[in-house]
């Protein structure tokens, strides 16, 4: 299993330059305020894995891990395992960044608001990548990356939709009457929509012929 | 003798390509050379004995344990080369090595690495730098460096020139010099095996049309060049296939010696793996 992580992790680095380069301008903007930092974790964390999915692809990666031991059962699970160790450090990072950001500009570090901002972006980067995964070892990443754009669109036009039509006061009671357990609520699905992506993207990749 | 890999009555379907009922028996420290056209069912063969496609039926069979059930403990011991498939190019030869630690138990890196600085490789390169030999060199190496008792290579030798070619030979001949070690490879380029396939194994439209030893087929086998004439006074039992050339008849044989012993023809030649295939394919009846 570790043999597989690090291979995601190692491809990651291969790649550190372009990405360093990409962080330093989204920080540089994030400076100047023409950028929400919150951005930038699904962001860098979806484009910095699709890459892999891309570079596996183009190898035929997946037929050459399934000849090695235990290739079919490790490979899924590793791809996820090395997603949530790259939302953590770059969580790490985009947090010290948040702070250092708020202390600059205001002098004081507003803590409520940048862990609730970056707790959004974890949320959001979980469900974006939990959406993903299964349609790349479904269809590949060529048709998978289609796929993306659609649901970012659809996801786009849904949520101006609810804002302009629903009475969003059904929504409001419900995250006050969760109150000061939405750390929690939030966490657990997190968790539980990332567990149903991996079961979904598993049982995709047991049945697929490469 | 013991056979170190068997595939019994192997069936896949695709539309508009079957393999039929593959039979194959590897025995102990010996190298088979799998051979045929483009499409023939090669890889197929390959890819089912590897589990990497689904839904085939059949018995496939290595080290006597069942390919499916007892796969982890298969995969431990047997070194693969697969057509353009490979680790993802933006890794090194060292990042392989500090995967590789971690999947294989016997994967050695002193020997990993042994072969890297015999083969002048640039650890540290990605291996989208590096040649196609130099790439094809390099997983053989990986195949090789956890000490495996089978190699299955498909088309190993495919892509390099001449002299890596040799060196590649070299290795795979070092590894069958332990007794308990086996390859089973498919290759186009049929002049490397003549050289170290003990076994021949012919497969055609996903079916095996002949398998023998590597001396029955160059000593035995036989090709006949003759006229029209005499082509005509052979009878048709007496030949696998004949091909009609512009100026004179190919005629594939089985036994060179009894031929010679019942016809007065001009020439018999020995047989070229190439020549037999393309006879076999080719050929008419």
């Amino acid at each position: 299993m570790l043999g597989f992580i690090k291979k995601d992790l190692l491809m990651i680095k291969s790649n550190i330059k372009i990405f360093a380069i990409l962080l330093l301008i989204y920080i540089v903007m994030a400076f100047q305020g023409q950028m929400d930092l919150s951005f930038l974790l699904p962001f860098m964390s979806v484009m910095i894995m699709m890459s892999t999915f891309s570079y596996d692809s183009y190898n035929k990666w997946d037929a050459y891990a399934i000849s090695i031991p235990d290739g079919r059962k490790n490979s899924v699970k590793a791809k996820y395992l090395a997603t949530i160790i790259l939302i953590i450090l770059t969580t790490i990072i985009i947090t010290i960044l948040s702070f250092i950001i708020s202390y600059t500009k205001t002098n004081i570090i507003d803590f409520e608001n940048i862990v609730g901002t970056i707790f959004g972006s974890v949320f959001a980067t979980i469900l974006l990548q939990s959406l993903i995964y299964p349609a790349m070892y479904k269809f590949g990443p060529e048709k998978a990356r289609i796929g993306l754009m659609t649901i970012i669109f659809c996801i786009a036009i849904v949520g101006g939709l609810i804002v302009k039509y629903v009475d969003l006061s059904q929504i409001i009671k419900f995250l006050n009457f969760i109150g000061e357990y939405w750390i929690i609520v939030f966490s657990t699905t997190m968790i539980s929509i990332l567990y149903i992506s991996y079961k979904i993207s598993k049982r995709v990749y047991l049945k697929k012929e490469f | 003798m013991d056979n170190i890999l068997e595939v019994k009555n192997l069936c896949k379907k695709y539309q508009g390509f079957e393999l039929k009922n593959v039979n194959i028996a590897l025995p102990k420290g010996t190298i088979m050379g799998f051979i045929g056209e483009n499409g023939a069912g090669k890889t197929t063969t390959i890819k089912a004995i590897l589990d990497i496609i689904k839904e085939y039926t059949g018995e496939i069979k290595i080290f006597g344990l069942d390919n499916r059930k007892d796969e982890k403990e298969i995969k431990e011991n047997i070194g693969i080369v697969l057509d353009d498939i490979f680790f993802p190019e933006i890794l090194t030869p060292n990042d392989i090595n500090n995967i590789m630690k971690n999947i294989y138990k016997d994967w050695d890196s002193e020997l990993y690495f042994k072969y890297l600085t015999n083969f002048t490789f640039p650890n540290n390169k990605a291996i989208k730098t590096l040649s196609k030999g130099m790439r094809k060199k390099l997983e053989i190496v990986v195949a090789i460096s956890h000490h495996p008792k089978l190699l299955i290579l498909d088309e190993p030798t495919a892509g390099l020139d001449p002299v890596a070619r040799n060196e590649v030979i070299d290795i795979f001949q070092n590894f069958i010099q332990n007794e308990e070690c086996s390859i089973f490879l498919s290759s186009h380029i049929t002049t490397d095996l003549e050289h170290i396939a003990d076994y021949i194994t012919f497969i055609n439209k996903g079916n095996i049309i002949l398998s023998k030893t590597r001396e029955e087929l160059l000593e035995d086998y036989g090709i006949v060049k003759c006229t029209k004439e005499e082509f005509d006074k052979i009878d048709k039992k007496d030949f696998i296939k004949y091909k009609e050339n512009k100026y004179e008849y190919e005629v594939l044989i089985e036994n060179r010696k009894l031929f010679n012993k019942k016809y007065d023809v001009s020439t018999i030649d020995k047989i070229t793996l190439e020549e037999l295939m393309v006879l076999m394919i080719k050929g008419e009846k």
